[in-house]
């Protein structure tokens, strides 16, 4: 555990703010996922990020079939503001794949 | 650890939320969702609004591993328990 | 005399539970048993030797868990006494 302490993670937003100026990966309600440079943020987790790409995941179910058809949709914004309240999680850059 | 053991005898049969909190750091936990989403990994620290910061964490959905993340923050808001084992193997004794 | 018992505060029963088992339905489809040690003004409880039980389009699904923080945001319903069913 001593090992972690380089970190300096003393309270979870902490986590956030070495992030900063970072690529992150950030998870929403309703199925959307977000990854771009973080710019800001503040303690509700709203944030700004720029040089976006969002994904939306749907799933339709096949109207004869039954089967779960699971679509991603792909964007990309050069910049936008996140509000917090839909955020579930954010990681920053993998460091071990 | 060795530091709480006394405030553990003390209170024995009470255990508040924040004595919850302040024991379970850098232990291998579970936190649940309310959407039914699990993650396992190791808590590095948390905050009076259950936010989570972890180590290691694995996202779990209807019990399938989906995701790995080495470090992630979980906003309390979403956060419907977090779960400790008594008996853990790496913290054992 | 001081102590009118219809003026019980929930919180006060709440308190006469720590130690022993309680029964909490949440908002949703989600139900858990286990031994109260501690709550707090929000009712953010701690429960130790937990069932938790899910009710999913496939059945009923059970979670046995050795310690939470149960986050008092989607209780429903506390229970004293546990779960008056046999499982």
């Amino acid at each position: 555990m001593a090992s972690e302490e380089e970190s300096a993670v003393k309270e979870p937003l902490d986590l956030i703010r070495l992030s900063l100026d970072e690529r992150i990966y950030v998870k929403l309600r309703s199925d959307r996922e977000l990854r771009g440079k973080l710019h800001a943020y503040d303690q509700h987790l709203n944030m700004i990020l720029g040089d976006v790409e969002e994904i939306v995941t749907t799933v339709e179910i096949d109207d004869e079939t039954y089967e779960e058809i699971v679509r991603s949709t792909r964007r990309t914004v050069p910049f936008l503001f996140v509000r917090g309240d839909g955020v579930i999680l954010v990681s920053p850059p993998l460091r071990t794949a | 650890m060795s530091g709480t053991i006394a405030a553990e005898k003390a209170s024995s049969t009470t255990k508040t939320p924040s004595d919850f909190l302040k024991s379970i750091r850098g232990r291998p936990v579970v936190v649940k969702l309310n959407s039914g989403v699990d993650y396992r990994g190791i808590l590095a620290c948390l905050d009076g609004y259950m936010n989570i910061a972890m180590e290691q964490t694995e996202e779990y959905v209807n019990g399938q591993l989906k995701n790995k993340y080495g470090d992630a923050f979980i906003r309390g808001n979403n956060v419907l328990y977090i779960s400790t084992s008594k008996r853990t193997l790496a913290e054992d004794e | 005399m001081a102590h009118n018992p219809s003026q019980l505060l929930p919180s006060e029963l709440i308190d006469r539970c720590i130690g022993s088992k309680i029964w909490v339905i949440m908002k949703g489809d989600k139900e858990l048993v286990g031994t109260l040690k501690g709550f707090d003004v929000y009712v953010n409880m701690v429960l130790e030797d937990v069932t938790e039980y899910e009710i999913t389009p496939e059945g009923r699904r059970i979670t046995k868990l050795d310690q939470i923080l149960l986050n008092g945001n989607n209780i429903a319903i506390l229970v004293p006494g546990g779960s008056p069913d046999p499982e």
